[in-house]
């Protein structure tokens, strides 16, 4: 096994492959780490309902084995549970996810020699709070009689305990202002290649199609990761059929141009009043600091630049927090969507931190996250 | 490996979710799926992990065991019966307040003067009204800085105003979010009319006479209110002992002044900062049952250690009177209370009592219980107009409630003061009152002239309003 190749496989466990998202490889894989000990620990959402997990390090195989499901309405980040504590650690990781552990690699938070990192495919994901809501206004079903949910065809789809399944278009949900979270839209990774091993569900077809993932490796790390598995008797793989390995780049090309589309919509060029657009967005920031705690780039600790220059007691029209944090993740906003998120006014962060970064990453020819590559510095701009 | 509960901001009566991660250190993880705050916290619940530092039981500064503090503390109250008081200002579960309010009695202290209020208000001041039916109202009048004091608020505010809601705030300042600002001292300028929603809040320290004005108004124009409160169960606490007599922090500080009371025990409460030091040094006993060391607990002769709220299995009811359920599995809170009380407090049987009182079959997070709104009776305010002319306004927010600092040593003031008294940016502002005398650092602010607003403690305050000179 090596590096480019791809494969379909599935767990030999049947309860894990049934509740897997797909085939339930990505569970065997990870707990197959632990088992043969690879790892010492891994990361998995320990599910309470469909709409809430939370993220836990377990050594415990059993406590993996049952993570087993994609849950869409979690959109946590794994970077910073893992940052600076110097585990060797298999997890699952969005493609924001791996943006944010590559990112505390640099910054020497995170030993990628140490971290296995399990890319999973990412259409996006949503907000529990707006699900519910959404769940009532656009379904009429009640949260709580949702079983399942899965997205086919540009669909959302919820299963509901009598069996009976439900559909609107994600379109015409985030028309309303429902389905994706804003970020997810305009995100550019779906298939997340700086991951160690790629998985998802495109690409698997025919009779395999919900009982299978789609993998592909892309570094020795990866197949080592995948190759363990195999060895342990937790997962079989076949080679894909080439309709899968096709349908698979198409969706993503798809999904990107998307993405793009999104990306158009949400900036809108602006000519005048960008001070005061941002001055009118940041008035009602109450300084919390959870924008700066959740952002999975950021490694500073308690002392940090944006908060050593900045006082509360200071009456600028924007704070200096902002303003530094403004500049200091031009360069490194991965637009994961968590400080708009976690933010307690509802500032919409990350589109802000967006204007920013778009112009700035555009220019440099910069993706943070994707690579080992540092930021070129801002003074090589000053030449052009 | 770590272990992580799911669990609620107690920095105030909003009912913030979220999950606390033992992890070497304490950590904050976001509850997205919270129906209070969608997984959102506010400077103080980011700042949680600071409100837990351990404690351990003690017995006149000599560490022990729970139980044997526990029935160091039962001899202790016993041996000064008719002379003890038992305050605790809510930041304890359903299940643990039931139990104390077993133990204690006609000496319960709240800390709330409900005593000089007309019984038929206590349920609107008990129970408030749902976020979302805030969201809905059309104008929504506000008699707090909800960015300071209760700060979960403020999206929902937007919310509304998103919805066209017409926002007005009484204050002292200007708020960013209100339409139209009015001074406290001008209230008779606020219009109120049948589609208003007043949110004010009720606390110890609240002015009785302010209170019964509120409702007033509210009562005239047909508007709805509600009250916010600044600890974890407080409308928990009020509901349940909605029938028991509760004395207010007043009247504390009274009957320990006079003698009356000799023995205090405080459950999950730290009065320093609300108690004067000369009053708090006259008693022979303070018994400190709580989760986390604070001033109180350097204090007292016996600290019995219960394990800290984010540990604890309970209930705990929200300013909109939603129940929720605490993620841990510790019950010795209820332990102590039992020896404290020579009984066995069951944690089941006082659940099945709270879900009996809310007549709910379970707890559900999502569903808030139905309330009664009984319509309340013409109230008599007598409320002294604000007529200090300069005056420091200590602007209670969860930092100062728990005594724990925050980065805000500082007063707010407006320009027109800053410029007649030809303050110096990055200079300080001296302020005098009763012969103590501070200097401070200022923030230019949209502030009524001459008053100062302050979010922490400087040590020359006389109440919520202090009068000051100030100078250069
Ligand atoms: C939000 C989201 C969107 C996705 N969108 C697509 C898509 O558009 N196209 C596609 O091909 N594949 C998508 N996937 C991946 C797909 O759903 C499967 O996860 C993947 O095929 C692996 O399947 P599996 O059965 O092997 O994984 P499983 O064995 O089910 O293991 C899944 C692992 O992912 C973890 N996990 C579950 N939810 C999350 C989450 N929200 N964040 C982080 N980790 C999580 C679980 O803890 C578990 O460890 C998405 C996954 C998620 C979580
Ligand atoms: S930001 Fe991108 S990778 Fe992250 S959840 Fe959204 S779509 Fe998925
Ligand atoms: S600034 Fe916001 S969107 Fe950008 S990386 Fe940080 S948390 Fe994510
Ligand atoms: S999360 Fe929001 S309120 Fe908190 S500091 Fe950031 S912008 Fe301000
Ligand atoms: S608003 Fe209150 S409950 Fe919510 S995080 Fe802040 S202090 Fe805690």
């Amino acid at each position: 096994m090596q590096k480019g190749e791809m494969y379909v496989g599935w767990s030999t466990k049947e309860d894990v492959r049934k509740r897997g998202g797909s085939g339930g490889l990505v569970t065997s894989m990870l707990a197959a780490a632990l088992e043969k000990k690879m790892v010492d620990a891994v990361v998995v959402l320990k599910k309470i309902n469909e709409f809430e997990a939370v993220p836990v390090i377990t050594s415990d195989v059993n406590e993996v084995l049952n993570s087993a499901g994609s849950l869409h309405s979690v959109p946590s980040n794994f970077a910073k549970l893992i940052a600076n504590k110097n585990l060797k650690v298999a997890l699952p990781a969005k493609g924001c996810d791996v943006r944010g552990i590559i990112e505390q690699s640099k910054r020497n938070a995170i030993n990628l020699d140490n971290t296995f990192v399990v890319g999973l495919n990412c259409g996006g994901s949503m907000h529990p709070v707006v699900t519910r809501e959404m769940l009532e206004v656009m379904y009429k079903i009640k949260p709580e009689d949702v079983h399942g949910e899965e997205i086919e065809k540009g669909k959302l789809i919820f299963e509901t305990k009598d069996g009976k399944e439900h559909a609107i278009t994600i379109d015409e949900l985030e028309e309303k202002g429902y389905g994706r979270r804003e970020s997810c839209r305009y995100c550019t990774i779906k298939i997340p290649n700086n991951a160690d091993i790629a998985c998802g569900n495109w690409g698997v077809t025919g009779d395999l199609v919900g009982k299978a993932t789609f993998v592909e490796i892309n570094s020795e790390k990866g197949a080592r990761l995948l190759q363990n598995a195999i060895d342990a008797g937790y997962v079989q793989v076949q080679k894909p059929d080439e309709k899968g390995v096709a349908i698979r780049a198409k969706i993503k090309g798809t999904m990107e141009g998307l993405g793009k589309k999104w990306k158009d919509k949400v900036f809108v060029p602006m000519d005048n009043g960008r001070l005061e657009y941002f001055r009118k967005e940041l008035e009602h920031c109450i300084d919390c600091g959870a924008c700066k705690a959740v952002c999975p780039t950021c490694s500073c600790g308690d002392i940090s630049k944006c908060t050593e220059f900045h006082y509360r007691g200071d009456a600028y029209k924007m704070s200096m927090y902002h303003l530094v944090r403004f500049l200091h993740l031009a360069d490194s906003c991965i637009g994961c969507g968590q400080c708009s998120d976690v933010c307690p006014v509802d500032i919409p962060l990350t589109r802000l931190y967006r204007r920013f970064a778009n112009t700035v990453q555009e220019q440099l020819k910069y993706e943070p996250g994707m690579d080992q590559r540092k930021p070129p510095y801002f003074e090589a701009k000053l030449e052009v | 490996m770590a272990n992580v509960y799911s669990t609620i901001c107690p920095g105030c009566n909003f009912g913030c979710g979220l999950y606390v991660r033992e992890n070497g250190k304490l950590e904050v993880d976001f509850r997205k799926s919270s129906p209070a705050n969608a997984g959102k916290l506010c400077r103080f619940g980011m700042n949680l992990p600071r409100l837990y530092a351990p404690v351990k039981s003690m017995v006149d500064g000599k560490e022990t065991t729970l139980q044997e503090a526990a029935k160091e503390a039962a001899k202790r109250l016993s041996g000064s019966k008719g002379s003890v008081a038992f305050l605790s200002f809510g930041n304890i579960t359903c299940e643990e307040h039931l139990a104390f309010q077993k133990l204690a009695e006609s000496s319960l202290y709240s800390g709330v003067d409900f005593e000089a209020l007309p019984k038929d208000t206590y349920q609107t001041l008990s129970v408030g009204i749902p976020y979302d039916e805030i969201e809905a109202a059309k104008h929504i009048v506000l008699f707090i800085d909800p960015y300071e004091q209760y700060p979960l608020i403020v999206r929902r505010l937007l919310s509304a105003k998103k919805k066209g809601a017409k926002i007005t705030s009484v204050w002292w300042k200007d708020m960013p979010l209100a339409d139209e600002n009015i001074r406290p001292a001008d209230v008779s300028k606020l219009q109120l009319t049948k589609d208003s929603l007043v949110i004010t809040d009720f606390h110890p320290l609240s002015d009785v006479e302010q209170i019964k004005n509120v409702l007033l108004l509210a009562k005239n124009a047909g508007a709805r209110i509600t009250f916010l409160k600044p600890f974890a169960n407080s409308t928990g606490v009020y509901i349940l002992s909605k029938d028991a007599k509760q004395k207010s922090l007043a009247t504390l500080v009274e009957d320990i002044n006079k003698g009356a009371i000799k023995t205090l025990f405080c459950l999950e409460s730290d009065p320093v900062d609300l108690i004067p030091a000369e009053t708090l040094g006259k008693l022979t006993n303070l018994i400190v049952q709580t989760g986390s060391a604070s001033a109180i607990t350097a204090k007292a002769h016996v600290v019995i250690a219960h394990e800290p709220l984010y540990k604890k299995r309970g209930t705990l009811i929200n300013s909109e009177g939603r129940a929720q359920a605490l993620g841990g599995a510790g019950t010795s809170g209820l332990e102590a209370l039992g020896v404290i009380a020579g009984t066995k407090f069951e944690f089941d049987s006082l659940h099945e009592s709270v879900r009996k009182a809310l007549g709910i079959a379970a707890v559900d997070e999502f569903t808030i219980p139905k309330y009664d709104r009984p319509p309340y009776g013409a109230i008599q305010a007598a409320p002294k107009p604000i007529d200090t002319k300069t005056a420091l306004v200590s602007i209670y927010n969860p930092f100062l409630w728990f005594g724990l600092a925050d980065d805000n040593d500082f007063v707010e003031l407006n320009l027109n003061t800053a410029r007649a008294l030809k303050l110096i940016k990055g200079a300080t502002l001296k302020i005098k009152s009763n012969g103590s005398a501070i200097e401070k650092r200022f923030k230019v602010a949209p502030v009524q002239e001459n008053v100062l607003l302050a979010g922490r403690k400087f040590g020359i305050e006389k109440g919520m309003l202090t009068p000051v000179e100030i100078s250069r």
